[in-house]
Order: structure tokens, then C-alpha cells, then sequence
């Protein structure tokens, strides 16, 4: 959105001619500017800049919703909210389970079951929703190279005998989880960038990182200066992109 | 009349082209008309009755302002002041404890700022203060809407359709133990739909959404005329990565916060910003400080830090132009934000917080 070249915020052809001049070219260095800068740069008076800003604001702004069309639109199917857990207690807690369309977090000392979960949950996603899952691909996403198959299918065969009765029920499920192995924060980063396309291509339903805080560890030394303030940068961003996955496709992260 | 050329709203090339032909003041320019401006200058004839209009309009303005009339700088004694003050309604929180250190709960016309570390109950309270402002005013609410935007994605509808229950409901009880006419014809429109239509909420990803939201803050508010809170959730997060040029985030941000003030007077509404925390590494220790810098510490008229005592939440009011410092106790419950004493929802409970002389017994939280 803040992008958005000016000529698709309607703008004239000359204004937007005249302000490529100044290397004004996106809705972001047009809002970044002051009034009378703007004045200077598009030769125009102080009320018509006015205007022009609430043009080209328009065009970036947000969409209106109240909260009842929100309530309306959660109510409209309400199984597809949350990714049950099958553990009681904790979808009790969760009221209802990992919620779509936002990040859940855990965290916990080493030998938790951290990795076991996430591979249950990538389980239970692929199943249909009959049974209580979201009926799509998996994309996980493994930085410390703990992801096994072998466990996923040893989960699968053992939770749901009844469903996995058949090889070929399993191939299906293996098919549908896509394990990306990145080392880096940049590789991390560049992966989470390009996922939007992946996760309409392949009909995601679920996005697995197993973990943040491992790779980040390993190449930012806090105690060297100014790595702090990139690491934040980092960790920042990739949330950023993240929560706009989540929310775009109504998916838990 | 005597007013200068250069300092007339034209455009700078125009402006720049009457200074070269010798023009000074504006009475000079209405001396010449428009057929002799544009002979003068070189521009059309047109162009030149515009400029002519403008003149007209900001003398005009400048003579209304100089008479004393309401033009638009506003003159008032502070009786009138004073008088507006006690007259403007607050938006309680329904936890006495705070709206006892707030003087009465959020005040309308002035930017309050809530900072805390994640988790502490920041978006709870916003939430909980969209709900409250559309309190009728038989119940000692001020009646309208409210304008939620959303930077962090914290918005759940579903906790809000609890708050907004839970506050129907208490409403109803009061209700019932006074029975008066105005507060069951009240009941009739604050049901939980109205409640959850009157709460607009938009949602920015970065700060240019943000910036090009607040711009189009005033016409949106001219049109629902009704809405008396603006929340900005998460002021802070889209300004505080990926910025390298720091300057310019401070110049973003005075800007905002000048905009922000504009509209809390001219529309008798009140602002909330959250804020997040950030760590201050000092000579021998670090602490936690609200984030974006000294000069946005600037921009708030009223400050709330949040933070954790072991397992207790506090709220500590930092910074007030009219109450002293003081730090209480709050706890969220599944109906919102309350005071520590679990407020059972009973006709009782709504008297301690009608009467803000009683404080609510404090109980140790282990």
C-alpha cells in the first residue's frame, strides 16, 4: 500500500510528471513530505495541497469496518476460527484452540516437546474438517534441522489408525506438509517474503516456524554493538509479514 | 490590509513572480484588479481574479480576527474555560480505582497515552473504553461512538462482544434497581449490536496507512459527528523498525501528534495512543522507559505507565496536567477491566462506582 506508484492514486499526469522530478514517485515520499515542501514541489497553493493530500490519502488508507460487520463475519463460520488441538485442557484455555488469523508463540527450555507439537499440529492441519482440522497444506519452516518424517508418520499412523489405514492415506498427508530447511535470518526472511504466492498455489492452511530464536541467536551477539538494533529490525519485519499472512489468509502462524 | 505579499497562501511560483514585479502588501494587489494584474505579471486573466480571491478571503479573515470576532484562533477568559471543563463529560474505565486518579476517568480533548510492557492489559483497556464511551448519559456516559485503529492486529472481536455484554448487562441492573423512565427508553438502543456498529475500526500495516488515515481523520469525523474517542492502538509499532532515517520519524511524529491535538478540540473528542516499552541501559542498571523518544513525552497530555508487581498489575499515572502522581492496583477479568475487588456484576457494586469518594477494599493477590 505504501508503494502505490501516484499515478494509481489518481493524480494528473503532470503533477506526477512534475513530482518524478523531485524522485517523488510512491504515496509513501508524498506523505512523508511537509505542507510547504509539497508546496514548493508541486507549485500549487496551500489549499489545493490540502487537497491533494487527502486524494492521495485516500487512496492508501484502510477500508472502513465497524465490529459488528467483523462479529457478523466471524459468526458466518465459526469452525474455521480456531485449529483445535485435541488437548482439552488447552483448547479450554485457548478457548477453542490456536487461533486463525493470528501468531501463536511457544516457547519453553529445551526438551519440552516444542518440535513435537508443531509436528502434531502440522498433523492435525492436513486433516479434513470432519475431524477437526483445516483440510490443507502445511508449510514448515525448520531452521535447526529437528523435523523428522519418519515421527510425522509414526504420529500420524498412531493418532488416527482409523483414518491413516492406508499407505496412500499417508502419502497424501506427507505430500501436503512442505519442510524448507534455511540456516540464515536472511534465508528465514526471504522465505517468509515469498510465501504469499506459496500459500495460494498450494492451498496452505497452516504455517509452522521451528524457531525464530535459534537461528537469531546464533548470528546476532548481543553484546556486540549495533546488533541489537539489527536484530530487532529482523524480528520486527519478519512479524510483520507474518501477521500480514496470518490475517490476509485467516490461517494460524 | 498592510499584510505582505510573500506571506498570502499562492502558489510559490506566483507569489515569487509578484515580489519580482514589486508588489508588497495585499492592498496593493486589490488596488490593480485583475486585468491590470495579469498585464502586469504575464499571467491570465483568469489566474489572476483567483489570486484576487484569495487576497480577499485572507483579509477578510485577518480583519474578522483583529475586530475579536470567532475567526480561527479562538479567544476565551478561563471562566469560560473552566466553565466548558466541569461542564464535559469523562469516559469511565469501570475501574473506580483509576478513574478516581484520573479525576473521573479518560478526559475528552486531550491525548492520553498508555504505555506497558506486552501483555499488561493495554489493548484490553482500549478496548474496554470503546465499549464505555457508548454508555448513555442517564448512566454517566458520554453517549458516542468510537474510532478503533488498529497498527499491531490485537483487535478480537470476540473479546470485545464479552466486554460489551458483560457492560449491557450491568447497565440493565441499574436499570432495574432505579426503574426511571429515560434509562429504560436508554436500554432500548444500547443493546449489543448498536454497541458493536458504533465501534469503527480500521486497520494500518505500516506508518504511511497510519499517516493517510489520520489525515482523513477530520472528514471522517464531520461525517459521524457522534464519535467522541479516537484509539490508536500501537502508536508505536510501525515507527519502530525499519526506519533509518531518525529524523524523519520525529518529524512524522510531531506531526501526528500536532494533527491528533487538532482533532481532540475541534471535535470534543478523546485521543488514547498505546505505547510500548523500550530498555534504557544506564551507567549501572537498565530500565524500562516508554518508547519513541523524549520529544514524543511531549506530545501526551496525560500519561499511563502499566506494569507488573510480581503478579499484580499496576497502573501508575505518570504524567497530569491536574492529579498528582499515585499508582493503583487493576486486574482483568473476564468481563474487562476491573478493579482488584472481583466486581460481581449486582446493584452494589455499580454504587462503589457511581461514588467515587468509596474506595474498593484492596485485596492481596497471591
Amino acid at each position: 500500500m505504501a508503494g502505490k506508484k501516484l499515478r494509481r492514486a489518481r493524480l494528473s499526469q503532470e503533477l506526477c510528471e512534475r513530482l518524478s522530478r523531485h524522485q517523488i514517485t510512491t504515496c509513501q515520499d508524498f506523505l512523508c513530505l511537509s505542507l510547504l515542501e509539497l508546496m514548493k514541489v508541486t507549485g500549487q497553493s496551500y489549499y489545493d495541497v490540502q487537497k491533494l493530500l487527502c486524494k492521495v490519502s485516500r487512496a492508501c488508507a484502510p477500508k472502513m469496518q465497524t465490529a459488528y460487520e467483523m462479529k457478523l463475519r466471524k459468526s458466518v463460520n465459526p469452525s474455521s476460527a480456531f485449529l483445535c488441538t485435541t488437548l482439552h485442557s488447552l483448547d479450554k484455555v485457548l478457548h477453542g484452540g490456536v487461533p486463525c488469523g493470528s501468531l501463536t508463540e511457544i516457547t519453553s527450555p529445551p526438551g519440552c516437546g516444542k518440535t513435537q507439537f508443531c509436528i502434531m499440529v502440522s498433523v492435525l492441519a492436513t486433516l479434513p474438517v470432519s475431524m477437526g482440522g483445516l483440510d490443507g497444506a502445511v508449510i514448515y519452516i525448520d531452521t535447526e534441522s529437528a523435523f523428522s518424517a519418519e515421527r510425522l508418520v509414526e504420529i500420524a499412523g498412531n493418532r488416527f489408525p482409523t483414518y491413516f489405514d492406508s499407505d496412500e492415506k499417508l502419502f497424501c498427508m506427507t505430500r501436503s506438509v512442505h519442510l524448507y530447511r534455511e540456516l540464515t535470518c536472511d534465508s528465514v526472511l526471504k522465505r517468509i517474503m515469498s510465501l504469499e504466492e506459496e500459500i495460494i498455489s498450494k492451498k496452505v492452511k497452516l504455517i509452522v516456524i521451528d524457531s525464530v530464536a535459534s537461528v537469531v541467536r546464533k548470528e546476532f551477539d548481543t553484546k556486540l554493538q549495533g546488533n541489537l538494533a539489527e536484530r530487532s529490525n529482523f524480528l520486527a519485519r519478519g512479524a510483520s509479514v507474518l501477521k500480514y499472512l496470518a490475517e490476509e489468509f485467516s490461517i494460524p502462524v | 490590509m498592510q499584510r505582505e505579499v510573500g506571506s498570502l497562501p499562492l502558489a510559490p511560483a506566483l507569489r515569487a513572480r509578484l515580489v519580482a514585479a514589486g508588489f508588497q502588501t495585499a492592498q496593493e494587489l486589490l488596488e490593480t484588479g485583475p486585468c491590470g494584474l495579469s498585464k502586469e505579471i504575464g499571467i491570465s486573466k483568469e489566474e489572476a481574479l483567483e489570486v484576487l480571491q484569495v487576497v480577499r478571503q485572507e483579509c477578510h479573515g485577518d480583519a474578522a480576527r483583529s475586530a475579536g470576532g470567532s475567526g480561527t484562533t479562538r479567544k476565551c477568559t478561563a471562566l469560560e474555560l473552566l466553565e466548558e471543563e466541569q461542564a464535559q463529560g469523562f469516559i469511565i474505565t469501570f475501574c473506580s480505582a483509576l478513574d478516581n486518579i484520573l479525576g473521573g476517568g479518560v478526559q475528552l480533548t486531550k491525548i492520553t497515552e498508555i504505555c506497558g510492557a506486552p501483555g499488561v492489559g493495554k489493548t484490553q483497556l482500549c478496548m474496554q473504553l470503546a465499549v464505555d464511551v457508548q454508555i448513555p448519559e442517564c448512566f454517566g456516559g458520554v453517549a458516542g461512538e468510537a474510532v478503533f485503529i488498529d497498527t499491531e492486529g490485537s483487535f478480537m472481536v470476540d473479546r470485545v462482544v464479552d466486554i460489551a455484554t458483560a457492560c449491557v448487562q450491568h447497565c440493565q441492573l441499574i436499570a432495574e434497581a432505579h426503574q426511571e423512565e429515560d434509562h429504560l427508553k436508554a436500554l432500548e438502543t444500547f443493546c449489543l449490536e448498536n454497541v458493536l456498529s458504533h465501534i469503527y475500526y480500521f486497520r494500518c500495516r505500516d506508518y504511511i496507512e497510519l499517516l493517510a488515515q489520520v489525515y482523513l481523520l477530520p472528514d471522517f469525523l464531520s461525517e459521524h459527528s457522534k464519535v467522541r474517542l479516537v484509539v490508536v492502538d500501537g502508536i508505536a509499532f510501525p515507527f519502530r523498525h525499519d526506519f533509518e532515517d531518525l529524523s524523519l520519524r520525529t518529524r512524522l511524529l510531531n506531526g501526528l501528534a500536532q494533527q491528533l491535538i487538532i482533532i481532540a478540540n475541534d471535535h470534543k473528542a478523546a485521543v488514547v495512543l498505546t505505547n510500548q516499552m523500550t530498555t534504557r541501559i544506564g551507567q549501572t542498571q537498565s530500565t524500562l522507559v516508554p518508547a519513541l523518544g523524549e520529544s514524543w513525552g511531549h506530545a501526551a497530555t496525560v500519561r499511563l505507565i502499566f506494569h507488573w508487581d510480581n503478579t499484580q498489575r499496576l497502573a501508575t499515572l505518570y504524567k497530569s496536567p491536574s492529579q498528582k502522581e499515585s499508582t493503583i492496583p487493576y486486574c482483568i477479568t473476564p468481563h474487562g477491566f476491573r478493579d482488584v475487588q472481583p466486581a460481581a456484576v449486582t446493584p452494589n457494586a455499580e454504587d462503589t462506582h457511581m461514588n467515587p469518594r468509596k474506595r474498593p477494599r484492596r485485596e492481596e493477590e497471591k
